[in-house]
């Protein structure tokens, strides 16, 4: 374990240390990514990390500390921020996201998006779903539509709840709820990815417990990164977690190692709340 | 230790205490200011409405005589025969008609200058009703009959109690023998006062009996609905590109933004001098059009416009916008499908106010020639007319007593119009509102 | 370990009290240990029966010390470092409890064994079993209060000493057993003490293993008899 106070670990913050990179197959793949804001205002240092497939990659870290910029970058949500350059390479399934010939709309069909506070469409539960769908043209009749839907939610699990009342405005349903609705409208796209930005952060309990178990069952057929801030639930639902801090990546290992013995002493200090 | 505490404690609460009286009387202090402002405001409000609808009320009715009109060829200065044509009809003389009427009743008149006075009491436009009546029915040439004309204006002013008969005869406007004359009129039954329609369906007139506020109405319509195809569709895209997608932190658009929002406080007579300079002048459009009155309240309505959008558009929670981007939306599909149904409620009423306040104008349009005396209604977009607003101004300048009454009614139908837009305001908000 | 402060500083009170009561059991153990020891060795009866009376003290803090770490689980939601740590007072505070035991148990069979006299003998053979348990149990406790992975890794090597130790004990005392049939009794009560104590060196050398858990993260338990296992196979 490197040791030293907090100044002098991060004047001495070298490489990511654990395991950043794996060595079967991976879905996505950043390497040597930096992020500028505006002026060159870097937010991201020289991270590499891979996300397997069908693995849940929890990123935590102080706030600040770029995990949600990098998220952002892997389906170039960034591309709305004004001034914000992306360098190093981004991959999924081995193809540069960032290169000229892809167009970010059909990245975000392949890498969905869930954020932080429940935002379904003021719509009914129905057109939320099928707004996706309707966009890229993935279904050739109403029936078809219809099937995506009901497939949707029932992988989202909201299928038993909402079946009676899919013309009932989504914005109606509880928070939990409407967040299910949010992931259900994200894998009727059916992407390969789904990147999750606090999913849980305005829920209360239970709901949480009820996204989380949703995310374990997505794990089968979807790769999935989550940022959060409660390091209970990276140390609950995911494989591997990626410690960030001031926008550099300090530390990705399997989960259990993280949360028993973490590698950096900026990760146990972060874990066992002695961060200051 | 503790004994101290409690008695620091309550010490506090001493402070607390006596410092609580004071604060409440400042609440109670404040909000008896703001009941008092409000008040004060709604004092003036409705004494401005009472005034106005008071003083309007006359204008919503007319005084009309019954005279027996001989329609005998010898008045008519027809020659005998059994047809005319409408040309002929048309040119006949029906001048005379009233005034040998009145004559009739009056034998005692022979003074010429009496009779001149005589002659006034029905409105010099009463002819051209008789003469329209013929047209109408050419069978009523040769005979005699009972017709209910229209009074003049003094006369009228005075059946309703406007002018005081007590007063000394130098300081009236109707003599001592008028007097008389009213008075064995009404005897008669031959005055009474009916509800003046002519003041919705007519053009404007020098004569106030005749004069009517529909021409006014149709300018403005015509104004307004230039204003609108122009600088709804305008605004709405302008505040749509500089809020969505014009480059943030550039000078250019910083500069723009500034200038759309100084061009909202300026005021509105120097767009009606921009207007005199480019659309007359240089463009050669005709004067005193709804279209160019149109154009000028479009440039003065956009910035409003402009603003109100883009405030509408940034209240639309970004969240939507993230929805929307993140199952894979284009910017384009984000903004038609999302933010702009989302914005429309405060887009909506933006415009509606903004178009309120352009159909309030008058001071812009005066300076394009739409302030003319304009007695033909106008049927289209370049016919020359003039607005609500306006006509209020040429009435309340003109120097018959019976305009007082008229400018006040105009002013109250400006303001229903003003009332009815701002009710659509608040329907369309209701109605397109969506919660999220 | 990590030195530095949590950001709840009642936390910290809390993990520092925890091993301030670790200790002080420790403590206690090891006056209970020293004392049934001296009477067994000197055959001191009235020492041994006071001895075998303390082993409440230790039982009541065993308890309150789980209970302790159970809340501050439940509570705190430790994670890495101070996971490990509380995971490991846990197991300490068995080893010492157990440790508690073994004294109470030289102990009765001390005060039972000072009824016959002659057999005062042979407690010399013990002694040096008892001197090397002694320093085992007072460094593996030390190591704990330093958090000492190095000095900790020294101390579990003195296991082989006290393992060592304990054969040759078993040895004079077989010896014993043949010579002296008449005392077979009082010698098998004196094998078991010799067996409590080596079991004592043992749950040190527990303790110390927890201490290497803590500071290093790895678990070393059965690893080195593992690998000299796997050495002697070779």
């Amino acid at each position: 374990m490197r040791k030293g106070t907090d100044v002098e670990l991060l004047q001495n913050l070298g490489d990511t240390v654990g395991k950043p990179l794996i060595d079967g197959d991976s879905r996505m793949s950043c390497s040597k990514v930096d992020v500028f804001y505006n002026n060159n205002n870097q937010a991201i240092f020289d991270i590499s990390v891979d996300l397997g497939k069908n693995e849940i990659l929890a990123m935590i870290g102080p706030s600040g500390c770029g995990k949600s910029t990098l998220l952002r970058c892997l389906n170039r949500m960034n591309d709305t921020i004004e001034g914000c350059k992306v360098e190093g390479e981004i991959t999924l399934d081995g193809i540069d996201v960032y290169s000229k010939n892809i167009d970010p709309v059909l990245l975000r069909s392949n890498v969905g998006m869930v954020f932080q506070k429940p935002n379904p469409f003021p719509k009914s539960i129905y057109d939320n779903v099928a707004y996706g769908p309707r966009l890229h043209g993935l279904a050739r009749n109403g029936a078809e539509l219809d099937d995506l839907v009901e497939e949707s939610l029932i992988k989202s699990g909201l299928w038993k709840e909402t079946k009676d009342r899919l013309n009932k405005p989504g914005t109606g349903l509880s928070g939990g709820q409407q967040q299910r609705l949010c992931i259900a409208r994200t894998i009727a796209v059916k992407p390969e990815v789904i990147l999750m930005d606090e999913p849980t952060s305005a829920l209360d309990p239970i709901a949480t417990a009820t996204i989380e178990e949703l995310m374990y069952e997505l794990k089968s057929s979807y790769t999935i990164a989550v940022v959060t801030h409660s390091m209970q639930q990276a140390a609950r639902i995911s494989d591997r977690t990626a410690y960030f801090h001031l926008g550099r990546l300090v530390e990705v290992n399997e989960t259990n190692k993280v949360f028993t013995n973490p590698e950096h002493e900026l990760t146990e200090n972060y874990i066992t709340g002695r961060f200051g | 230790m503790w004994l101290e505490d409690i008695e620091s404690n309550m010490n506090n609460t001493k402070i607390v205490q006596a410092s609580l009286k004071k604060r409440y009387a400042k609440e109670r202090r404040f909000k008896a200011y703001g009941i008092f402002s409000i008040s004060l405001s709604l004092l003036f409000l409705s004494f401005l409405l009472f005034d106005i609808t008071h003083k309007a009320m006359p204008a919503f009715t007319q005084t009309y005589l019954k005279l027996d009109i001989d329609f005998s060829y010898k008045n008519l200065k027809l020659k005998e025969g059994s047809r005319y044509s409408e040309k002929e009809l048309f040119s006949a003389s029906y001048r005379q008609l009233t005034s040998k009427s009145l004559y009739e009743i009056f034998p005692e008149v022979t003074n010429r200058k009496d009779k001149k006075v005589l002659r006034n009491f029905v409105s010099s436009g009463a002819q051209y009703n008789l003469r329209d009546l013929v047209i109408e029915n050419p069978s009523l040439i040769g005979t005699k009959k009972s017709i209910w004309v229209l009074a003049d204006d003094d006369i009228d002013s005075f059946a309703k109690g406007l002018i005081d008969r007590n007063l000394p005869e130098s300081e009236r406007r109707i003599k001592d023998n008028q007097l008389v004359w009213i008075d064995t009129l009404e005897a008669d039954n031959r005055i009474e006062k009916r509800l003046n329609i002519g003041f919705l369906t007519q053009g404007d007139s020098r004569e106030p009996e005749q004069a009517g506020i529909w021409g006014a109405i149709k300018g403005s319509f015509f104004t307004m609905l230039i204003t609108l195809i122009l600088s709804f569709p305008i605004g709405v895209a302008a505040a749509v590109y500089l809020e969505e997608f014009a480059p943030k932190n550039n000078w250019f658009v910083d500069l723009i933004e500034v200038n759309i929002n100084n061009l909202a406080a300026v005021p509105s007579v120097v767009f009606g001098i921009l207007g005199l300079a480019v659309y007359i002048n240089l463009f050669g459009l005709p004067r005193s059009a709804p279209l160019v009155g149109g154009l000028v309240l479009f440039l003065m309505t956009l910035p409003t416009i402009i603003i109100a959008t883009r405030a509408a558009i940034k209240s639309v929670p970004p969240s939507i916008r993230e929805a929307a981007l993140g199952v894979g939306a284009s910017k384009m599909q984000m903004i038609s499908h999302h933010v702009l149904p989302l914005a429309m409620p405060g887009i909506l009423t933006g415009s509606i106010i903004g178009m309120a306040q352009a159909l309030g104008e008058s001071a812009p349009l005066l300076m394009i020639g739409m302030v003319a005396f304009v007695a033909d209604i106008p049927q289209g977009f370049m016919d020359p007319s003039t607005v609500l607003p306006v006509q209020i101004f040429i009435w309340s300048d003109s120097p018959e007593r019976a305009f007082i009454a008229l400018t006040s009614a105009a002013i109250v139908v400006l303001l229903i119009f003003l009332f009815l837009m701002n009710l659509l305001a608040i329907i369309l908000r209701k109605k397109f509102e969506t919660r999220w | 370990m990590n030195t530095q402060d949590h950001i709840s500083k009642e936390y910290n009170d809390e993990l520092e009290q925890l091993r301030a009561k670790v200790l002080n059991m420790g403590g206690l153990v090891e006056d209970s240990f020293n004392d049934a020891t001296k009477a067994l060795l000197k055959g001191k009866v009235q020492l041994a029966r006071e001895a075998s009376k303390e082993d409440y003290k230790i039982n009541a803090l065993e308890v309150s010390i789980d209970e302790d770490c159970s809340n501050m689980i439940a509570l705190r939601q430790p994670a890495a470092s101070d996971l490990r740590n509380i995971f490991a007072v846990v197991k300490i505070v068995t080893d010492l409890e157990r440790m508690g035991d073994e004294s109470e148990k030289i102990a009765k069979f001390t005060a039972e064994l000072s009824t016959n006299s002659h057999s005062m003998k042979f407690y010399n053979s013990l002694k040096s079993l008892v001197q090397n348990t002694r320093e085992m149990l007072s460094a593996a406790l030390d190591c704990y209060a330093r958090l000492d992975a190095e000095k900790a890794l020294e101390v579990l090597e003195l296991d082989n000493e006290v393992d060592a130790e304990f054969i040759n004990v078993n040895r004079i005392l077989t010896t014993y057993l043949l010579e002296d049939i008449k005392n077979i009794e009082d010698t098998i009560k004196v094998m078991w003490c010799a067996r409590s104590i080596e079991r004592v060196g043992d749950h040190a050398k527990n303790i110390c293993e927890y201490v290497v858990y803590i500071v290093k993260g790895n678990d070393i338990r059965h690893v080195i008899d593992e690998e000299s296992r796997q050495g002697r196979e070779k």
